[in-house]
């Protein structure tokens, strides 16, 4: 009862001017002004000259900490200072945490321009975009933003439309396989084995690190989240966008029966033989982490940005590790890896309120952020300041050696840079040796693995249906899979019953699922193949 | 409890009794303010459970759908298990967490150096102060079958490790468990409010009349602190599908849901994080109903047999 009041009384503040037209972004009139008379002046307006574009902007986080909370004025930081200067905006930012951001809808205080994680259909959006709060921007792209509209891939463009037009511009990824297979390398040389390449190598190595003593061979964790490496290799993620299509129907990839008791009972024998811990199904993401960094585990699953830090906290608990990535072992049809992300990381939307001049320019501002002067800004900062360069023009940047300068970092390399191919910040990583070997992971590595399936932008409507049958999260699976694969490594149900479960799927609303599927691939509407940009 | 109700002359004299206390009536103000701002208010937002609810079309403009969201609640496959499990735990708590406050409180109130007592209260209430998540943690370290005390302690005793969180047989009593913990210090307060109220006369009268400690503690004591009790009681009836979110959430998991998996949990996994306004609300409204029904006939019940009651 509680929950629902609270809820309630948080829509009823919604409903008190609910209409669309009545809210007026804060900076329209004055900027409006201010263009035209730039723009209509009877002498030749200079560049220079031009009145900045005033707009609002508001940026996501997912985390209420960081170098934004410590600034009184956002609007006065150095590195929005320096942001406005280089691109001639006067803005007004603001930063809120993504599960915000109904409240935010409800409330009708929407700024001009509004960034969100993930696609057009993300919950954050609450429905927002489907219900006009933001504009269409198809044409404007098309005449102001050349640079974008060929950097970013389709797959990117195709998520952030809604019935066939573009409502954001994404911060996107080139590359989707983001996650990678560590391993102890110091370890690996002590068994004298070589990097597994197939699941049963996995296995030996596994078990040659419990000889050896290693408390985790592979540091499992609760709900198979960055713990699927065997689900990988047998291509049967349970992921929201790991549908795949079979005899003319779009299904979840754990239909593949055969291939996920394969997985499960690999599974299973690590369970049996102590290769991941007894209670994995109680390690939270916390516990994860600590385990890794207290050195523990022999193989892990990971980001492979995560690399340089690996490196750096792995070797402070024990002086001898040596943690490198490796191609991740292969499951008997040969592919392996992880899932393929969302090519779309974060979207900017802009108000439909907001009138067209200062939308062409806030466009245009977006466009500049792939340039390579905005590279350098947000990568390394300003010269003088955070960089030098040399006589011949290499950068010696100085890196973040505090907490407080890494956060302050990621404010201006992370939140900040709004548009850009996010996979990897090559610049930045090149400056150093673990950099470099992050880059070279990601070049030759992850580019040559990694799961494509057919993910749902905006999400299937049958999702919201069956909460039990849809994935709380783009990397963990529907709690009706998830409950039964871990009863079946546990032991408490044969793992010869997985035709059972796809059954039961079936029958709990799956059909409708699959049937909601398989017309949205067909009609090209809002289904998305999501695969390595060959 | 001796009721009085004043009986005045005519509304003149009712007026001019209200002025001479009228910084009484002020003062009462923030909070029944506080009440229909907050609690009364959003009542009407539970119209939603009625529509399908958008929060860019308000309740103005979403669509009417009558009872929907009812009917496929009750048709939600698992919404038996749920309900039974929530009822269960319920059950559960009223039984056993119930009745410890009552009973912490009447051996802290035997308690003869002052000093002792202080100390021994505020540790046993300590723990009401720390978040669920934190609380949480702890159990799940405790309970560890690899690091946790418990499975070393039976370990020592020749036991197998067992994996308390991985059965579905040990959540209900983990649940209700570390509520006892948890809270039931911070429960005792009310109670040994309501002993420091008992007239010192009583215990005085007893101890001539050659009672024993145990004879005080059933004649004074608790007939004493009964109308509290009963009250509380009452009030824990009213709450009695609400066992609360946080506190299951961070127990769960794939090998426990079964037996462990609320209302709220559900709540929390369809609506919360799905954006199923009014669906949720609806399933709110259920328990709200359920509450009220059980608070009516409780405090019908009590009035009955003991004389007391809520109103």
């Amino acid at each position: 009862m509680g929950l629902s009041l609270v809820l309630a009384a948080g829509l009823m503040t919604g409903c008190a001017g609910s209409n669309p037209e009545e809210q007026k972004p804060a900076n329209e009139q004055n900027s409006g002004e201010g263009n035209g008379k730039a723009n209509n002046g009877g002498t030749p307006a200079e560049e220079a000259a031009k009145e900045p574009t005033k707009f609002s902007f508001l940026l996501p986080t997912t985390v209420s900490s960081g170098y934004h909370t410590r600034i009184p004025d956002l609007n006065k930081d150095k590195w929005v200072l320096k942001l406005e200067a280089l691109t001639n905006t006067d803005l007004d930012v603001k930063v809120m945490e993504d599960a915000k951001y109904g409240v935010m809808f409800a409330s009708n205080d929407i700024p001009d321009v509004v960034g969100s994680i993930g696609g057009p259909g993300s919950k954050s959006m609450s429905g927002s975009v489907e219900s006009g709060v933001f504009m269409p921007l198809d044409d404007l792209l098309k005449e102001h933003a050349p640079n974008l509209m060929s950097a970013v891939p389709k797959a990117a463009w195709e998520t952030v439309s809604y019935e066939g037009q573009i409502y954001g511009i994404p911060e996107f990824l080139k590359s989707p396989s983001r996650r990678a297979t560590y391993i102890r390398t110091d370890l690996l040389e002590k068994t004298g084995l070589k990097p597994p390449t197939t699941v049963d190598e996995f296995l030996e190595v596994l078990r040659a690190f419990k000889k050896l003593g290693v408390e985790t061979p592979y540091q499992m964790r609760e709900n198979f989240k960055y713990a699927d490496i065997v689900l990988g290799a047998y291509d049967v993620l349970p992921y929201k966008d790991q549908f795949e299509l079979v005899d003319g129907q779009v299904v979840p990839k754990f239909f593949d029966a055969e291939n996920m008791q394969k997985a499960l009972q690999v599974y299973k024998t690590m369970y049996d033989e102590g290769l991941i811990p007894k209670e994995f199904a109680t390690i939270s993401s916390t516990d994860f982490t600590k385990s890794i960094e207290a050195g523990k585990p022999g193989m892990w699953s990971q980001n492979a940005s995560g690399l340089p830090g690996y490196r750096t906290t792995v070797k402070a608990a024990v002086p001898e590790a040596a943690v490198d990535i490796i191609p991740s072992p292969k499951g008997p049809e040969g592919k392996g890896g992880y899932f393929l992300y969302s090519p779309v990381v974060r979207t900017f939307y802009i108000n439909s309120n907001v009138d067209k001049d200062r939308a062409i320019e806030i466009v245009k501002f977006f466009d500049w952020m792939i340039s390579e002067e905005a590279e350098r800004f947000f990568s390394v900062g300003i010269e003088g300041d955070t960089y030098t360069l040399d006589a011949g023009g290499a950068i010696s940047y100085k890196f973040p050696a505090t907490k407080e300068e890494q956060e302050e970092e990621s404010w201006r390399s992370g939140t900040m840079w709004a548009v850009h191919d996010a996979t990897y910040n090559r610049l930045r990583l090149a400056l150093n040796e673990d950099g470099k070997a992050t880059l070279e992971a990601f070049d030759n590595v992850l580019s040559q693995e990694g799961l494509p399936g057919i993910g749902f932008y905006p999400e299937l409507n049958a999702f919201s249906k069956y909460p039990d049958l849809a994935a709380p999260q783009p990397d963990v699976g529907p709690k009706l899979i998830i409950d039964h694969m871990v009863k079946m490594i546990y032991g408490k149900e044969p793992i010869s019953d997985w035709p059972k479960v796809i059954e039961e799927y079936k029958a709990k609303g799956g059909d409708e699922i699959i049937k909601e599927a398989t017309e949205r691939w067909n009609d090209k509407s809002g289904a998305v193949m999501i695969e390595h940009e060959n | 409890m001796i009721r009085m109700t004043y009986q005045f002359a005519s509304s003149r004299h009712k007026w001019k009794f209200m002025r001479k206390y009228w910084p009484l009536y002020a003062l009462s103000l923030p909070g029944i303010i506080y009440f229909v701002i907050f609690r009364y208010v959003p009542l009407f937002g539970s119209v939603i459970a009625f529509q399908n609810y958008n929060i860019f079309k308000g309740i103005g403009g979403s669509a009417w759908v009558g009872l929907d969201h009812f009917k496929r609640m009750f048709e939600y496959a698992e919404f038996v298990p749920i309900l039974k499990n929530t009822i269960l735990i319920g059950l559960y708590d009223l039984c056993f967490a119930f009745p410890v406050p009552i009973v912490l409180a009447l051996l802290l109130n035997e308690l003869r150096i002052m000093a002792y007592k202080r100390i021994v209260q505020t540790v046993v209430y300590m723990p009401h102060f720390l978040s669920w998540v934190i609380v949480g943690g702890i159990v799940v370290g405790v309970l560890s079958p690899s690091t946790g005390i418990v499975n070393h302690v039976l370990s020592l005793l020749g036991v197998d490790p067992i994996y308390f969180l991985g059965e579905n047989g040990y959540i209900r009593s983990i649940l209700v468990g570390s509520g006892i913990w948890k809270d039931s210090g911070w429960g005792t307060i009310i109670y040994l409010a309501a002993i420091a109220g008992i007239n010192p006369d009583l215990y005085e009268a007893a101890q001539m009349d050659g009672a024993s400690r145990l004879r005080q503690v059933s004649s004074i004591t608790i007939p004493s602190i009964l109308p509290t009790i009963v009250i509380l009681f009452l009030l824990q009836i009213g709450n009695f599908l609400d066992f609360g979110f946080e506190r299951v959430f961070v127990f769960l998991n794939p090998l426990n849901s079964e037996n462990g998996e609320i209302i709220d949990t559900y709540v929390y996994r369809a609506g919360l994080v799905d954006r199923q306004y009014s669906y949720t609300t609806a399933i709110g409204l259920f328990k709200s109903v359920v509450g009220l029904a059980l608070i009516v006939i409780g405090n019908k019940l009590s009035k009955k047999a003991t004389g007391e009651g809520l109103y």
